[in-house]
């Protein structure tokens, strides 16, 4: 599972946040305390808590008008923003959840200056595949 | 042939449409029926409202710029992922696929 600081070692990385699905803020790492602080975070984890539940609805809707398969559920959920991005994950817990545990950790997310942002790094480090050295 | 069909090319990427600003597809490539092109096309238009929106409330309630206006939205599922950059979507096939340049490639074509 990733951690908040290997989150903080990806290209342009400005925060690290975890946020329960609900969008209560729960933890964070700030590079860069005047640009974006803990207040901010809270918001932005409630936006994201929000997304990925309508982003989840919306891959269910459209399994079940298609018969395409493999968008649910909803693993990753990306805003790519004027100048920031914000990157959160459920991946973790989708694992969990499959596993028939009740008990899920919080989701993740990152948010990124869009000069540098490397969403496919991002991807690999809130999935667990390549922590960044 | 139409620009857009170039993102075809990118590993992984299965459909591209093009809508109007209304959400009306004006074209669509790739491994998918008219109708779902169609679908996909009012589905990318409305997303692309609301997470405009979601991006003004962030910036109206927390003062910090830099969010608005969105380039666009990844919505990544276990093996199929959806992408929006303007009016274009794109659906993307596998957790392995080149999302960077898939959003160079949207960015880009999206301001022709």
């Amino acid at each position: 599972m990733a951690t908040l600081d290997e989150l903080m070692r990806l290209p342009a990385a400005m925060a690290a946040f975890e946020f329960r699905g609900s969008g209560e803020l729960l933890d964070q790492r700030i590079a860069y305390p005047e640009r974006i602080n803990e207040t901010t975070l809270d918001l932005l984890a409630h936006m994201c808590a929000a997304n990925m539940s309508i982003a989840t609805m919306q891959a269910r809707g459209w399994e079940k008008v298609t018969a395409m398969k493999g968008f649910y559920p909803i693993q990753e959920f990306t805003l790519v923003g004027f100048d920031w991005s914000v990157v959160v994950s459920g991946f973790r817990r989708e694992q969990i959840k499959s596993e028939g545990k009740t008990s899920l950790p919080p989701l993740m997310g990152v948010v990124l200056g869009n000069e540098k942002a490397d969403y496919e790094a991002a991807f690999a480090v809130l999935e667990g595949q390549e922590p960044i050295p | 042939m139409s620009m857009i069909r170039r993102i075809l090319a990118l590993d992984g990427v299965n459909v591209i449409c093009h809508f109007r600003d209304d959400g009306y597809l004006l074209e669509g490539y790739g491994l998918m029926g008219r109708d779902d092109m169609v679908r996909l096309a009012q589905f990318a238009h409305d997303y692309r409202r609301m997470i405009q929106g979601n991006a003004d409330q962030l910036a109206m309630f927390t003062g910090m710029r830099g969010w608005t206006p969105p380039h666009g939205w990844i919505a990544r599922g276990a093996v199929q992922s959806v992408c929006g950059v303007g009016n274009l979507v794109c659906i993307v096939e596998g957790a392995d696929a080149p999302m960077n340049e898939i959003l160079l490639e949207l960015r880009e074509i999206s301001h022709w």
